[in-house]
Order: structure tokens, then C-alpha cells, then sequence
């Protein structure tokens, strides 16, 4: 059976650091988000992080959380699409096929979780930055749709390395290699990435949690989920959309509660 | 030394060779098809990669990267799951190493200045032209015998690289000055002082119940973010309870807003407040009673009580009462500071009297607590890197104005961009004679040199690293060039060249023995590494030397988790006297606000200016970009008709800079905050121009007892002008959340919350 990629999103780790963010923009051959592009509400992050304010000085708080595709099961950008150019592969991920997007814009309106960025200008660097460049990533032209991919191309990759070893792509030993850039960046592990096709499946048709979900990253969401005041929640998810990302949510230590935002 | 890339690959990598057989014979035949692009372009199959082990040397804290090398060329930076500092974290700032390395303003060989100083007009000259010139100049002080008129500064630097340095100045008879815009003097002389160390100790937040910070922003850019930010994870949701972090600043910081609490403190009495802390402490009876007695001498610290004090330090007396109660109940419990806690007039005294509370709650040495570093078992780089302190600056811009400065070096340090305006760093420059620059980048130091010798950058070079803070244990971080210098391809007479074998030929060329094993840099390593290879312990071990270095490089260095500290733990000393900031000016008058700069995220301290992927980073909490705020409380910016965006002159009595109002949520009334970092007269394309300096407008007040920059003691004004730009910054790019009728936000959460 072939696998579905999922993430677990501990909120109550997450700094906002913007090292996922700025690996992101390294792998994947994310355009420089010059000024005017963020000035134009135009810059292009296929994972931000989000801060809310909460309370008034001196009781004021600020949370974050992390965004990106939630690669959902029942995805909205899919359907409205006219040209096939993102459609849901074998492997749980929405993928997005560069070539066959003509630019309507119809998915971005779709989704509710605004992680579709258009490509408003042509990307451009200068010649020698260009050697960073990412042989593995399409770099994307003007008037195409983009987002987060869960790192296609690491788990590709990965895939071609299992293969030649005789062993499963979820291994242990591949971890580094599967992980999509965010995740091996970030300094608190807040980010978990595995195969959470078990998991995500018995959610989604209300069925009993596996016993042992196949990958770590499903332990932990089967964990939250199935606690006493366990954190697992999944964004917007009355919506029907059925995300693969699972977040968890903050402990407020003060109010004596856990906290969730989105 | 003509390599080819076959045999480069396989000399830096030790057993690289053999994959790339492997790989190139088992790549399946139909992934060599072009497919149909009914399949994404990601699965076409698009050469082998490499990932090669270094030093990110981004940034101070230098963690261990790996790096992924496609076609000679490096693509992505990862951490070093080995390597003890980050294990296999990074921050955003070690990812900017690559456009270091292909900025496209990088200086691509040996400059000669060619119109007036300052205005960079330059001419390119040959290495061996450049060298002469600086050799000649070397030899004419020393045949004046005015040895000690040349000045050599760098960055902080541990290791190979910072010994080589200072030993070049000292045998040439020359002043070595490591400079560093947010120096550490204070918060080195306080961890001298408390715990007898030379080095910054580890602080075991994984392991630790209760978090006590005072100012230093460590989860975002204080010392090694990276490795205290590991430590945070597990520190909230590891496998035990969850623990908890208070940070006391008298800004709102990330780490602040990361914190369970945030308790907003005057600025300056960080030290106070923690007397008051170790006076409930100790009059509760919940501290160890041998250190709370070397601590106070038998006094309970009675003047420090919370009610005495709260006025003053802007903090209630429940409060402090809690923090202390809970503090020296959730044991294990660290207690650190720095950044603003220590940039005061008092900042020794604040940080004297934050660390000295770890002694009451029993942490020093602990698991779970501050642990302290030895020093690395090469007696060669046994000295923790050094820094200099403001004072030591002032008086060196005494000596440039009387003409005591022949002639200036400058290697990874940008003094003209960093040192307060006041201090008039760049008119003193003007009087001395020649000024060398060994930067890649056009900075702003740099744009005033004679002669411009550029260096590789970090993944072209060797390098060692004895990180400070370390890990605990004994450790030399190794650093390997994993692609060949990119300006290769213009021959040996131009592009870039090592700092260290530069100084090294310098060295050759003046007849100077440095005392060191070998004629290049790489030698001098290897002959360390030898030393490293006879101990038989730690990391790697081997049979032959050979093996030893590859597998040394393979894994980014060498240490020993059992080579820890030795001697136990220091007697707690006498608290210093109770002693209260000074700013400048004096009373507030007309500069009624509190001026507290803050390290950029994804920029530093300017350093990473250049870089397009750090001037794009969101700052974590205005999510701001590319040019420089000032954020000012909401409350105020109201009052003052100040919106986001309205351009402000903020004035200190020594300048005035322009920012963008960002009106903030989180920051007391009094205090306004500027990010660090912006307002460089060079530095290429990304930085030139860009947003102001805050440095520009800092006072000149030290703490005395240290000579250390007071940075946070300066007092501004604020004033609206007529104008508007708008803020670059993330927020709000995409649509916001939705709302009802009332304008609140929808909360959307799961169905069982
Ligand atoms: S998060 Fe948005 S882009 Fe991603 S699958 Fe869901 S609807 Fe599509
Ligand atoms: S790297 Fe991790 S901690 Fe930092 S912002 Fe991203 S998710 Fe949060």
C-alpha cells in the first residue's frame, strides 16, 4: 500500500524562529522576496508562521503557528481546477504540475488556508546566485501557481535510495533524507513528518486509531488524539478538508489550559 | 596544487569515492527517460549530490552544518547531526552561508583604492601586487620600529583561525582587537566572576524544570540559539513535565513571548530584581543554606525586600514573591541573563547578582542546570576567543587621532558600521595611513580600506572551532571546504585567498616565526589533529592518521562526551554591592522614552545585511522585513496620532536616525525598541542604503568596572514626520482570518475544545 505523508505541528514548541521558513525558501527555489513584493502582498512563503496577539499590555501575548499546505484528503483547490495542474497523487500529497497550470487562480480562492501563491513576476536572480538554485525543484515562471510540496523531490529521492537498498522509504535510517526541509531545520522539533496513512485514514472514516501507527510521527498524533486532554486538533477542520497536517496545541501554564488558534 | 574534482571529492569527503560508484551504476535505467510530464518534473531524475560536513561561520556561534554539493556546487545547508552544539538543527542565518557564497557582490580579487578613501573606487591588482604592498607596508613599521602602531581586528573567533590571529599581532608587535558590535564583556566578566570561568557554561534548559531568563533573547539570538532552542523543546514537551520559562526584559521579546510570563522590569534593574529574588529566597528558608551564606556573608539581603524594591524595579511584590517561591521549587532551575541586562552602567553588577541565584537552588554544575566547559585538549587553542571592550575602542580612536595607528587590518568585523556614531570611529580613520580589508563583501569598513585582500568564504576555507558556549565537554569543530573557491577559474593571481594562509605568507615574507607546525593552514590543522588522533578517545579513533582525519572531517570534528570539566564546583563568592543604571541624558526632559536596540533574527548585528534570505526573514513578532522600525506601544502610538508606517526621527542627544512606527501591543509605554543591523553606507545591493543604523544615536556610557558599551542606556525623543512608507512585512499577506460582525475573529478550533 502505498503511503500517505503527514505532519504533527507541536504548538507548544514552536519559537517562531523562521528557520523553517528560510530552509523552505532554500530548498525549494523560492523567488527573493524583495521589498516590493512584500509591500505588493505578493512575497511567497510555502510555510510561514503566523503570530496572534492576545490580552493588552502588560498581560499581552504572542502565539505562533506555523502554516503551510495541509496536503487535505478532501482538498478544495483540486476540484476547481479546469486543467488537472493539481490533483491528489497516491501518496496523500497535492501536488501541483507546473506545466499544466494556466494561471486562473481558481485553487488559491479555494483554499482555505491561503498557502497558494501566484506567481505575480517573473522570478529573477541574479547570475550567481543561481548557483544555489536546486537542481531537483522546478524553478517555477511567471503566471504559475506554487506551494508547499512536503519536499516531493526529497521523498523521490529517497524513494530511489530505498529502492536500490531493498528497504522501505520510511526506514529510520532515510529519515534525514524523507524530512522536508522545514522539518530538519527546525530547532525544536516542533515539526514531524512520517507516513500517517494508518492514522490518517481511521480519522478520517471515524474508525478506531491502529494500535501501532507506522510511523513516529503517527504515534504521537494517535497519542494526542486519543488522551485525556490530549492536543491534536487539525485546522479549519469542520470544513470537511480533511487536512494531513495534525496540529497540537499550546499549554497556557496560567490559565491552566491548552490553547488553539488558527 | 592542481586537483581534479574526482580526486577533491575524494580527499574532503574520506569515503565519498565509493558511493559515487554505487550511485552512478544503480540510478534506474527508466529514470533516465525524459517521462511525460504527467508525472510531477520533481521525479525526473537530476544527478547525485553529496553532503559534506563543515562549520556554518555565519554567525558567532558556529554550529555544524552539513552541506549538499551537486556539480561542485553547494545547494542547501543542513545541521550536522553529529555535531554536539545543534545536533542537526540550524538557524535561518547558517542557510545565508550560501548566498555568501554566490552573493553577487562578491569582491572577486586582490583591490587597490584608486580615487579618494570612502569613495570605492577601486582598481583590481594582482595577489602577488596586493601582498607586496601589504608587506611592504609591514616592513616599514617594523624597520621604524613601529611594530606597535599596526592593528589587527577580527571577529571573535575560536579555534585555529583566532590563535593564528593574535599570534601574528603579538610576534609582529601589534595590537590584536576582536570586535563584535554586541560585545560579551560584561556577561564573560560575570561568568569570570560567579563561577570562575573562562568560558560561556552550557545550560542544560532539556533537563531543567524552571527557566529564569533576565534579557538575553536565547531562544532567538543570544550566543547559540540553536542549541537553546533544542534544549526548549524538550524543555516544553519531552518525555516528563512540562517545564516553565519566565523572562524578565524590559522589552517584548521573542523569548519573551515564548515565556509563561513576561515580566516587564524597569531597564537596568535586572539586578536588583534578582537581590529581591534571593532575599525571599534565602528569608523563606528554601535556599541552600552553605551558599546563601558565602553569598551574603550572613545578611538575608533585608534592604532587597520585594516591597522595598518594587517601585523601583517596576515589578509587585506578589510577583517577586512567586518568581523566587517557584523558581527554588521547580528544581532543577537555571537562572541566565544577558542582552539588554547587561548593557547597562550596572551590567556587571546585573549579572553578577542573576547568576549568583543558580548557587541557591543548588544548579551549578548539575544536570538540569549550568554545566560548566573545559577547555579543549589542544593547548595551541586553549584560550576561549577573546573580545575587546568599548573602552578599548575609545582609546585605540585616541591613538588613530594622535596618529599612533600606521597602519589598520580588518578580517570578518565591520567596526565603521557598528561603533556608536559618537565615538567617531570613521573621522579618526581618516588618520591613519592604510587601512587592509580581508572582507568578500563591500562593507562598510571595507569601503574605506587602501587595499582589499579578500577572503574565501567559510565553504571554501579550512577551519577549526572550540565553540563558546560548548556543550559541556571537551570539542574542536572541524571545517573543510566543500566546494572549490568559486573565483578558481580566474587563476592564482586573482580571486580569493584563506585569511589565515594569507597572514601566514605575511609571516613568511617579513621573516616572522610564528611557532607554529607547517607552511599552510592546512599543516598547522593537521598537525593538531595529529595531537587529537594520539589521544585514542573520544569521537573518532582509528588506526592510522589518515583514516583518523577523514573520518574527523566526515563527521564535522572531534569531542569527548566523557572529557568533562574538571574541578568541581566553585565556592559561590560575596555578592557585589547593589548598584542602580545611569542613562544618558541624565533626566528624560525631552528624550522621555527608552531606547533598547535588539539583535536582528535573520540579520544579526549586520552581519547578515547582505544576505537577501536574511534581509527577508520576518522578524518573529512584527513579522517586519528589510528596513527598520521602531516599535512603540499601542497605547502611546495612539496618543502621538502615530500609525504603522508613519516615518519618525527618534533623537538621542548624540543624532537622530528616521523609522517606520509599529505600533506594538507588547512594549512597556516608556520604552521604544529598534532592530539592529540596517543603515549600511555599503555592503552590495541587499544592504546599501538600507533603513537606518540605531548604532548611530547610542550613547557612550560604560560600565566602568568592564569598559563595556552601556547600549541600552540610551534616552530618545520621538517625533512624527509628514511622511509614509509602508512597512514590508508578512502579516497580512495572505487574506485575514474571518470574522463576524463584530470585526472578531472567527476562533476555529476542534469540536471537542
Ligand atoms: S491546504 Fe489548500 S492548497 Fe493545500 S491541499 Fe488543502 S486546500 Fe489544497
Ligand atoms: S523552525 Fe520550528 S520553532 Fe522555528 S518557527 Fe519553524 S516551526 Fe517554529
Amino acid at each position: 500500500m502505498a503511503e500517505s505523508w503527514g505532519m504533527v505541528i507541536d504548538l507548544d514548541k514552536c519559537t517562531g524562529c523562521q528557520a523553517c521558513v528560510v530552509a523552505c525558501q532554500s530548498e525549494n527555489n523560492i523567488p527573493i522576496n524583495d521589498e516590493g513584493l512584500f509591500n505588493q502582498r505578493r512575497a511567497i512563503e510555502w510555510i510561514r508562521i503566523e503570530r496572534y496577539w492576545e490580552g493588552e499590555f502588560p498581560d499581552v501575548k504572542a502565539r505562533f503557528i506555523p502554516i503551510l499546505c495541509q496536503h487535505c484528503a478532501d482538498a478544495p483547490c483540486e476540484p476547481v481546477c479546469p486543467v488537472f495542474a493539481t490533483y491528489h497523487n497516491n501518496e496523500g500529497l497535492n501536488v501541483q504540475v507546473y506545466n499544466r497550470c494556466i494561471g486562473t487562480r481558481f485553487c488559491a480562492n479555494g483554499c482555505p488556508y491561503h498557502v497558494r501563491f501566484f506567481n505575480f513576476w517573473e522570478p529573477e536572480w541574479p547570475d550567481s546566485l543561481k548557483n544555489q538554485l536546486n537542481p531537483d525543484v522546478t524553478v517555477r515562471s511567471r503566471g504559475i501557481m506554487e506551494k508547499c510540496t512536503f519536499c516531493v523531490q526529497r521523498i523521490r529521492r529517497t524513494g530511489r535510495k530505498a529502492a536500490q537498498a531493498g528497504i522501505d522509504k520510511s526506514d529510520a535510517e532515510l529519515e534525514r533524507g524523507l524530512n522536508p526541509a522545514c522539518v530538519n531545520a527546525c530547532p525544536t522539533q516542533t515539526l514531524e513528518f512520517g507516513d500517517m496513512i494508518d492514522v490518517l485514514t481511521a480519522v478520517k472514516e471515524g474508525t478506531r486509531l491502529p494500535d501501532e501507527p507506522k510511523s513516529k510521527a503517527g504515534a504521537k498524533v494517535k497519542k494526542e488524539l486519543e488522551e485525556d486532554g490530549g492536543r491534536g486538533y487539525r485546522l479549519r477542520e469542520q470544513l470537511g478538508t480533511n487536512p494531513s497536517v495534525v496540529y497540537l496545541r499550546k499549554v497556557d501554564e496560567h490559565r491552566k489550559e491548552v490553547i488553539t488558534h488558527g | 596544487m592542481a586537483l581534479t574534482r574526482r580526486q577533491f571529492l575524494t580527499l574532503t569527503g574520506g569515503a565519498t569515492a565509493a558511493p559515487i560508484i554505487f550511485l552512478a551504476c544503480g540510478v534506474p535505467a527508466e529514470e533516465l527517460l525524459v517521462e511525460a510530464p504527467l508525472e510531477m518534473p520533481e521525479d525526473l531524475v537530476s544527478g547525485l549530490d553529496n553532503w559534506y560536513a563543515t562549520l556554518c561561520r555565519q554567525c558567532g556561534t558556529s554550529e555544524g552544518v552539513v552541506v549538499r554539493v551537486m556539480e561542485g556546487r553547494a545547494k542547501k545547508v543542513e545541521g550536522n547531526l553529529d555535531y554536539p552544539i545543534n545536533m542537526g538543527k540550524h538557524s535561518a542565518r547558517c542557510e545565508g552561508g550560501l548566498q555568501d557564497l554566490y552573493h553577487p557582490d562578491r569582491i572577486k580579487g586582490p583591490l587597490l583604492r584608486s580615487g579618494e578613501r570612502g569613495t570605492g573606487q577601486y582598481e583590481e591588482v594582482s595577489w602577488t601586487d596586493a601582498l607586496g604592498r601589504l608587506n611592504l607596508q609591514l616592513s616599514q613599521l617594523q624597520s621604524s620600529r613601529n611594530q606597535n602602531s599596526m592593528v589587527l581586528v577580527t571577529n571573535p573567533i575560536g579555534g585555529h583561525l583566532g590563535m593564528i590571529a593574535e599570534t601574528f599581532a603579538s610576534k609582529f608587535g601589534g595590537r590584536y582587537m576582536p570586535y563584535e558590535p554586541v560585545e560579551r564583556t560584561n556577561l564573560k566578566a560575570a561568568i569570570k566572576q560567579v563561577f570562575g570561568q573562562d568560558r560561556i557554561p552550557d545550560f542544560e534548559i532539556e533537563n531543567a524544570n524552571y527557566v529564569l531568563s533576565f534579557g538575553a533573547d536565547f531562544l532567538n539570538t543570544w550566543v547559540s540559539p540553536t542549541r537553546y532552542a533544542r534544549g526548549y523543546g524538550e524543555f516544553r514537551q519531552g518525555d516528563r513535565e512540562r517545564g516553565t520559562l519566565v523572562h524578565v526584559d524590559s522589552r517584548f521579546s521573542m523569548t519573551g513571548a515564548n515565556a509563561d510570563s513576561w515580566i516587564h522590569v524597569k531597564p537596568g534593574m535586572e539586578g536588583i530584581l534578582a537581590l529581591s529574588i534571593a532575599h525571599v529566597i534565602i528569608k523563606d528558608g528554601l535556599a541552600d543554606p552553605a551558599a546563601a551564606q558565602a553569598l551574603t556573608g550572613g545578611s538575608n539581603l533585608e534592604e532587597f525586600a520585594p516591597e522595598s524594591v518594587a517601585a523601583k524595579t517596576g515589578v509587585s511584590a506578589e510577583t517577586i514573591e512567586q518568581v523566587a517561591h517557584d523558581f527554588a521549587s521547580h528544581k532543577p532551575a537555571i537562572a541566565l541573563g544577558g542582552g539588554s541586562a547587561g548593557a547597562h552602567t550596572n551590567g556587571l553588577f546585573n549579572l553578577t547578582a542573576i547568576y549568583s541565584l543558580n548557587y541557591l537552588v543548588g544548579s551549578v554544575g548539575q544536570p538540569g542546570g549550568v554545566v560548566f566547559n573545559p577547555a579543549p585538549p589542544l593547548s595551541e587553542i586553549a584560550n576561549a576567543p577573546s573580545s575587546s571592550s568599548y573602552q578599548d575602542w575609545a582609546d585605540l580612536v585616541n591613538d588613530m587621532r594622535s596618529g599612533d595607528v600606521g597602519l589598520m587590518m580588518v578580517r570578518g568585523a565591520d567596526p565603521m558600521h557598528g561603533l556608536p556614531g559618537t565615538l567617531g570611529f570613521r573621522d579618526a580613520s581618516y588618520d591613519v595611513p592604510v587601512i587592509v580589508s580581508f572582507s568578500n563583501i563591500m562593507d562598510d569598513t571595507t569601503a574605506m580600506a587602501d587595499i582589499v585582500l579578500p577572503e574565501h568564504n567559510s565553504f571554501e576555507d579550512w577551519g577549526t572551532d572550540t565553540p563558546d558556549a560548548g556543550p559541556g565537554y571537551e570539542i574542536v569543530g572541524f571545517q573543510q571546504p566543500v566546494v572549490r573557491p568559486f573565483f578558481e577559474g580566474r587563476g592564482e593571481h586573482l580571486g580569493t585567498r584563506g585569511f589565515a594562509d594569507i597572514l601566514l605568507a605575511a609571516a613568511q615574507g617579513l621573516s616572522l616565526d610564528l611557532g607554529l607546525a607547517g607552511e599552510t593552514y592546512k599543516d598547522v590543522l593537521q598537525g593538531s589533529a595529529e595531537k587529537l588522533f594520539a589521544l585514542n578517545r573520544g569521537s573518532v579513533r582509528a588506526g592510522d592518521f589518515k583514516s583518523f582525519w577523514n573520518g574527523m572531517l566526515q563527521r564535522g570534528g572531534w569531542w569527548d562526551v566523557n572529557a568533562k570539566a574538571s574541578g568541581g564546583v566553585p565556592a559561590p563568592q560575596r555578592l557585589p554591592e547593589a548598584e542602580e543604571p545611569r542613562f544618558d541624558p541624565a533626566t528624560p526632559g525631552r528624550f522621555n522614552f527608552h531606547l533598547s536596540p535588539f539583535s536582528s533574527t535573520g540579520i544579526g548585528e549586520g552581519q547578515g545585511a547582505h544576505i537577501p534570505w536574511l534581509q527577508a526573514t520576518p522578524d518573529p513578532i512584527t513579522s517586519a522585513t528589510w528596513l527598520t522600525w521602531v516599535e512603540i506601544n499601542i497605547q502611546i502610538a495612539e496618543d502621538l496620532d502615530l500609525r504603522e508606517g508613519d516615518v519618525v526621527r527618534v533623537t538621542s542627544p548624540r543624532g537622530s536616525i528616521e523609522a517606520l512606527a509599529y505600533p506594538h501591543p507588547g512594549i512597556p509605554p516608556g520604552v521604544v525598541a529598534i532592530p539592529m543591523g540596517q543603515g549600511h553606507v555599503a555592503g552590495g545591493r541587499y544592504a546599501e542604503g538600507r533603513g537606518a543604523n540605531v548604532f548611530s544615536i547610542l550613547s557612550d556610557l560604560t560600565d566602568e568596572s568592564t569598559g563595556a558599551l552601556a547600549w541600552s542606556a540610551t534616552r530618545v525623543g520621538i517625533e512624527k514626520l509628514d511622511k509614509w512608507i509602508r512597512l514590508p512585512k508578512f502579516e497580512n499577506s495572505v487574506s485575514d482570518p474571518p470574522e463576524d460582525e463584530e470585526g472578531l475573529v472567527i476562533e476555529i478550533t476542534s469540536d471537542d475544545s
